[in-house]
Parts: structure tokens; C-alpha cells; sequence
């Protein structure tokens, strides 16, 4: 069997320690798949269906006078939607666990490979925190490899990129929710588009970069003149626009990439930043 | 007529008019609100504070609990006697519905339904008439058959809706809820019409003893981001009482995280229960805030 199938059988269970710091399992795991998501957490099972999960598997650990420590594995697929919905919330700080970590509040959230985790203590203890910190580290040990990023994100230019910034992601829900940009799907995401949305810092100002590959160009063209008719009707012909809080609204399309950038503090700036993402993309 | 896209675009036109960048500003949407005869009078909102209101326990103060909501009762409806007022609201043939809320980390709370259980009896409502419950609502048979529903559920901000409010408290009467998630709950005040709760709804609380102002994580909870509030907003609209708790949860937020924070993703859902589907009013402006109690840090 080869390393990848196996890796692929790999059951969740399989991931998570019976015991951890004196923290020991005394309730069966619950599974639970994109139907049933919401019997355990409700509206939030929105954001993992937004990323296409697979599995969820919940462990929950005890110990005498100490909180319950919550262990939440996702079965994501394939490692970009891992990576992008850990770039969902990436408030904390970074332990060095898996691919990427954060920790904030008695949450450890990390991705490695395909899998997302989210280890949660009820209540946030010195001695939970050690815990969790144990618990995610031999969780990652546990997964034999790491995955890759999506292919989008190399065509973010790193100038000027605020850090823990990078949002991947596939459809417009999420899109709003990082950036509101329009009540209706007018750039025509679905589960299948590629988006990567980040922030730089231009000259003192915020500005937002968001990139997004279609399926094909033919969509990708649909899309931008969409775009185009409902947020820029007012655009040069080269896409770019001055906008009421005179910063500067900038999309261009290449083939299946549509880049759009908000909020450039200068003409030059939308341009250049452009031009950046393209050479990226040209030398990828 | 075709819908009107609302972009970006439109929160940047009227961010002069709105200070709070974060915040969903009214008039982006309040063209397509029908100005309707109700929205003329201003719905009126108690919102009632006791520095006691939880014992050192964390646990609400049942005794406190319940003058504050005869308080707000009395003064919301311009009476004197507390069991007079829910007179006026509960009538003794009637069935009545408690609809509460049993999220694990921050429940309606028993102290709360007894209190409103207590009011509901004294208006003369046999034992057997009365029930409380949250998920099982569409399988109990008071629910099923009640003539009257009293709303009560803790605030807190919510991962997907932005704010568990009192509108997003009835999605349990729904058979599948998923079904209202698109557009991140945009239209959940569809469904007090779509299942006759509007007018059997004769009060709602929005408990803010405890609220939640900021969610992380799957489980969108973290005690980091809890607080001792105190307080209860009570009101006969929904959209009213919801709007007045968002403005808190904001206030909050701006207060802990030293600048603007909007929810994310933005409550819309109360202001579009205002002006797309006329369920009550969302417009400070038009809400009488009425505020009772204990004054520190109110935020409001």
C-alpha cells in the first residue's frame, strides 16, 4: 500500500492520545459529517461545510479539578482547506505547533497535512494550558506529514504584508465575512474557486489584496465583468476607480485569475500591486 | 423590480454619517423599508441592571432576578402592579410557551424562566398550561398548541449570525435550521411569520447577565470573553430589544479591543428584520431606551 493511501485510511481516533497530562478519555468520541455538523455546533458547522470537511471526530478529556479539555479533529479533505480554515480565525499566538497554530483563551487551534485541530479547555488553567500544549504536540507528531499550501498563495506578494493576514478560502459567505464586498455572490464563487484575501500596509494605509482562480477563464471573465457592472460601473477602462473614501479600487483578469485590490492609497499603488501578482503567478 | 445589489461601495457613502466603521449602518438599507404606521411610534425598550443581580457563586440571584424583571415589566408597560401587567399580556385560557435557550455556556438560566414562569402562573394560567423549553419545542405539546410565547435567551455574539438574538431564538421551531443559514442568517425574522410566533409572542428578554461579546474556536466560546453585565432588556419588539443588546455587545467590544470591532460576520439580521421583513424596529432613533438600575460601566 502506498504511503499516501495509507496516510489516507488514516483513521481520526488514531490522532488523538487516550490520556494526556493526567487528562484521561471517559466519554465515548463522537463523529459527526457534514449533515450532522450542526447537532454539535450549530451555525459554526457553516464555516467547516464552507471548506468542504469530510469527518469531525470530538474527544473529551477529564480530570479531577480541572476543565474539560474539548478535542476537535477535522478530516478537511485535502491540506489547502486545512490551511484555509485555520486562516478562518488566526487570532493568538503562533506555539509552533503543526503548520501553523494560534492559541487565545484556552483555544489551541493548528493545522498539519489534511487535518485541522481544535483542542479547547472549558476553562483556561496553567496547568490546562501545559496540557493543551502537550495534546496538540503529540496530535501533530501523530500525522506522518505535512501538507501543502494552496498554489494561490504564492502569488501574494510579500512586501508590506501585515502579518496572520492570509485568508484562503472558496465561497462569498466567507469572503464577507473577512470583507464585506457585496450582499450578492457578484464575483461568482463557489465551493470549487481558489481566493486568497490578505492586507498589506501601503504607505501608512491598509490596503486589501484579494486573488481568485475559476475553473476556468471563461467564468473567470463572467465573474469580472460582474464585478465590474456592480461594485466599479464607474471604473477606467483599464479597471481602476477612485472610490468615495478616495483611496483607489483596482481588478484586473488574467486568463482564470482575477485580482482585485481595495482601498490603495494611490493610482500607482492599485497598479503596482498588480503587477506584482502577475509576475508572481508568471513565475510559478 | 430587480433587487438591488449593496456593496462595499454603499457603506462608504454613508460612513460620514456613520462614525462607527464597523457597525451595519441603517440607512445602507433603510431604502427599502416601507414606512409603515407602527414605525411612527417608538417601540419602547427597559433595559434594567442589579449590581446583584449574580451571587459570588456566578449564579443569577432568583430574588433579584425577579424584581428586575417586574420592574421592566411595569415600567414598560406603564403600570405599577407587576401581576397587573402580565394580566395584560397573558390571559388564563391561554397556553403559554416559555421559549428558552439551553446553549451549554450560557443558558437562559433558571432563575430567569422561573421568574417569568412565576408571572405567567399569577396571571392565572393553570400548571399544566405552561411549558419551557428550547429544542424540543416543535415536539411539546404546549408549544404545539400555544395561544400566547414568551421569548427569553442570553445574549451573545454567534459565529454565524453575528448576535444570538431574540429574532435567531425561534430557529427552533424550525424543522430543518440549517435551511435559514444563507447569507449568514440574513432572513432569520422570516420565520416569526412563517410559523405564526409574531403575534403569539407577547415579550421578549434578552438576558445580559452574562453576555458573550467576542466567539473563537468551533465552539465560539472562551470565558476571556464573557462578562458580568447584570442586566435584562425587556420589550415587546423583538427587533428593538435585539438592536439595544447589539449596542451593547459593540460597545463592549470597542471598550476591550480599544478600537472598532464590528461582529463579524455583522448582525444584519436585526436590521433586516426591520426593514425587509417589518418585524419591529431596528433604528435607535425610533427605540425609547428606558434604562433602570445600576449605572456603572453600562456602556449605553
Amino acid at each position: 500500500m502506498s504511503e499516501d493511501l495509507k496516510n489516507k485510511q488514516m483513521e481520526l481516533r488514531d490522532l488523538l492520545p487516550m490520556e494526556i497530562n493526567g487528562w484521561k478519555v471517559a466519554e465515548e468520541d463522537r463523529e459527526f459529517n457534514p449533515e450532522t455538523i450542526f447537532d454539535y455546533i450549530d451555525g459554526a458547522g457553516e464555516v467547516y461545510r464552507a471548506y468542504n470537511f469530510e469527518k469531525l471526530l470530538s474527544r473529551h478529556y477529564f480530570k479531577k479539578g480541572q476543565p474539560k479539555i474539548v478535542a476537535d479533529v477535522f478530516d478537511m479533505g485535502t491540506s489547502a482547506d486545512a490551511f484555509g480554515v485555520f486562516t478562518h480565525d488566526l487570532e493568538g499566538e503562533d506555539l509552533g505547533i503543526g503548520q501553523g497554530s494560534t492559541y487565545n483563551g484556552g483555544l489551541l487551534s493548528f493545522w498539519k497535512d489534511r487535518f485541522f485541530l481544535s483542542l479547547y479547555a472549558e476553562e483556561e488553567t496553567a496547568q490546562a494550558k501545559k496540557a493543551l500544549i502537550a495534546l496538540g504536540k503529540s496530535i501533530a507528531d501523530s500525522i506522518p506529514k505535512n501538507g501543502e499550501k494552496p498554489r494561490i498563495v504564492s502569488f501574494l506578494p510579500e512586501e508590506g504584508l501585515l502579518e496572520k493576514s492570509i485568508h484562503y478560502f472558496h465561497n462569498h459567505i466567507i469572503l464577507n465575512y473577512h470583507l464585506f464586498v457585496a450582499d450578492e455572490n457578484i464575483l461568482f464563487l463557489d465551493q470549487k474557486t481558489e481566493a486568497a484575501l490578505t492586507t498589506y500596509s501601503l504607505q501608512e494605509e491598509k490596503s486589501i489584496l484579494l486573488c481568485i482562480i475559476y475553473h476556468d477563464s471563461e467564468k473567470a471573465l463572467h465573474a469580472y465583468k460582474s464585478f465590474i457592472q456592480a461594485y466599479m460601473p464607474d471604473a477606467s477602462e483599464e479597471g481602476l476607480v477612485k472610490t468615495e473614501d478616495n483611496k483607489w479600487t483596482a481588478a484586473k483578469l488574467q486568463e482564470d485569475l482575477l485580482i482585485v485590490v481595495f482601498n490603495a492609497p494611490t493610482y500607482f499603488s492599485a497598479k503596482e500591486m498588480i503587477q506584482k501578482v502577475l509576475e508572481l503567478r508568471n513565475q510559478k | 423590480m430587480k433587487k438591488r445589489i449593496i456593496t462595499r461601495r454603499d457603506f462608504l457613502k454613508v460612513a460620514a454619517l456613520t462614525p462607527l466603521a464597523g457597525a451595519v449602518p441603517f440607512s445602507v438599507y433603510s431604502n427599502q423599508a416601507k414606512v409603515t404606521k407602527k414605525e411612527i411610534l417608538k417601540s419602547r425598550v427597559v433595559l434594567i441592571r442589579d449590581k446583584d443581580a449574580l451571587m459570588a457563586s456566578g449564579s443569577p440571584n432568583q430574588e433579584i432576578i425577579q424584581k428586575m424583571l417586574d420592574e421592566a415589566v411595569t415600567t414598560l408597560l406603564g403600570g405599577n402592579d407587576p401581576v397587573a401587567c402580565w394580566k395584560t399580556l397573558i390571559k388564563p385560557n391561554d397556553i403559554v410557551g416559555i421559549k428558552s435557550n439551553v446553549w451549554s455556556y450560557i443558558p437562559t438560566t433558571k432563575e430567569v424562566e422561573q421568574a417569568i414562569w412565576r408571572r405567567v402562573r399569577d396571571a392565572g394560567v393553570p400548571e399544566n398550561n405552561i411549558g419551557i423549553d428550547d429544542r424540543g419545542v416543535r415536539r411539546n405539546p404546549v408549544f404545539q398548541n400555544a395561544t400566547a410565547l414568551i421569548n427569553a435567551r442570553p445574549a451573545r455574539t454567534h459565529h454565524w449570525s453575528g448576535m444570538g438574538s431574540c429574532i435567531k431564538n425561534y430557529i427552533t421551531f424550525v424543522p430543518r435550521p440549517s435551511a435559514h443559514h444563507g447569507n449568514s442568517c440574513a432572513d432569520l425574522a422570516k420565520i416569526w411569520t412563517d410559523y405564526n410566533l409574531k403575534d403569539k409572542t407577547k415579550l421578549n428578554i434578552l438576558v445580559m447577565l452574562t453576555p458573550l461579546f467576542h466567539g473563537i474556536g468551533p465552539h465560539h466560546y472562551s470565558q476571556k470573553y464573557v462578562w458580568d453585565y447584570k442586566g435584562l432588556i425587556v420589550g415587546t419588539d423583538p427587533v428593538a430589544v435585539d438592536a439595544t443588546g447589539l449596542r451593547v455587545l459593540e460597545a463592549k467590544r470597542r471598550e476591550f479591543f480599544g478600537e472598532e470591532r464590528g461582529l463579524q460576520p455583522p448582525a444584519k439580521h436585526i436590521l433586516l428584520a426591520d426593514t425587509r421583513h417589518h418585524l419591529g424596529t431596528s433604528d435607535p432613533e425610533k427605540i425609547e431606551l428606558i434604562k433602570l438600575g445600576w449605572e456603572e460601566s453600562r456602556l449605553i
